[in-house]
């Protein structure tokens, strides 16, 4: 059931909503070129259980993810510290929250973990191996980011 | 809950990988990895959380090896593959702790994250639980996170 849902627009329709509401920031829709075009200094994660098995995450390099925050906080952010961590695992589970309410509308209930937030250099996110994982570049003035969702 | 944890992983260790666990004392006050996995797998539903398991390469790739019967040396899809199966079957226990029957809960798909270094952190009003384990092939700690 959950296959009649045109995910990709969901996951896009559901972080524009967000970013336009908590942060005034409207964002444009990328085209996606391979996981190796994905660049993260953090990534938020939420757990998504119930009716669908997957998880949502959010994939920032250190410049959006600033922005992101200082919009979310009214103030600079020089690094990414806990604000920073807070902030992006909040977006993380409001778009998760939205996508709740997409799949809910196709009769699938959705439930949601708790978000965690994953800061370093250099690392690699995975899912399973026969997970299927659908990626959405999305553009702001800092920069790209992208929100992807893995289920199986 | 701590030894109830504790007990599952045991049992999970010697069925699977053939791998007695026992209780290390140290847990390590900064919780930044160098050069290890860890396998995250979210509880939804009653109770709402984060468990994770974290793993040198070392300790993950000779798991792996012990899991599947054969040599590992790089930290590969078969390894991240062992890992999350990890979190999973941990999760599931976990899953079984907290709510009787186990049906109020439900587990997220398992993600593993792989680096050099990297920095783990769950959402502030979390209760967390941390708890350092060594086996034969070295040191690995469980986190478990749940909302308060």
């Amino acid at each position: 059931m959950a296959d009649e849902l045109d995910l990709e627009n969901e996951i896009f329709k559901g972080t524009q909503d967000v970013f336009s509401t908590m942060i005034s920031v409207e964002l444009e829709r990328e085209t996606f070129n391979g996981q190796n075009a994905i660049q993260s200094n953090l990534t938020s994660m939420i757990g998504l259980g119930g009716g669908i098995c997957g998880a949502l995450a959010i994939h920032c390099p250190a410049a959006v993810a600033k922005a992101i925050t200082a919009g979310f906080i009214g103030m600079e952010v020089e690094e990414l510290d806990e604000d920073v961590k807070d902030a992006i695992g909040e977006i993380a589970n409001m778009v998760a929250g939205n996508l709740k309410v997409s799949y809910a509308a196709t009769g699938v209930n959705v439930e949601l973990a708790i978000p965690t937030s994953i800061v370093g250099d250099k690392f690699r996110v995975s899912g399973m191996a026969e997970a299927k994982r659908i990626v959405v570049p999305m553009k702001m003035a800092e920069g790209l980011f992208w929100v992807e969702l893995m289920y199986v | 809950m701590r030894e109830q944890i504790i007990e599952a992983v045991k049992e999970i260790f010697s069925t699977m990988i053939m791998m007695e666990v026992t209780v290390s004392g140290e847990v390590p006050a900064e919780k930044i990895m160098t050069d290890s996995i860890s396998g995250i797998i979210g509880l939804a539903g009653t109770h709402k959380g984060v468990l994770a398991i974290h793993l040198p390469h070392r300790v993950a790739m000779a798991i792996t090896g012990s899991f599947l019967g054969m040599d590992v040396d790089e930290i590969n899809s078969d390894v991240e593959d062992a890992v999350g199966e990890l979190a999973n079957m941990i999760g599931g226990n976990v899953k079984s702790i907290l709510s009787a029957n186990g049906r109020d809960i439900s587990l997220s798909m398992p993600t593993t994250i792989s680096g050099k270094q990297y920095d783990f952190q769950p959402t502030k009003d979390a209760d967390s639980l941390v708890i350092s384990l060594r086996c034969e092939a070295g040191e690995f700690i469980i986190e478990l996170q749940l909302q308060k």
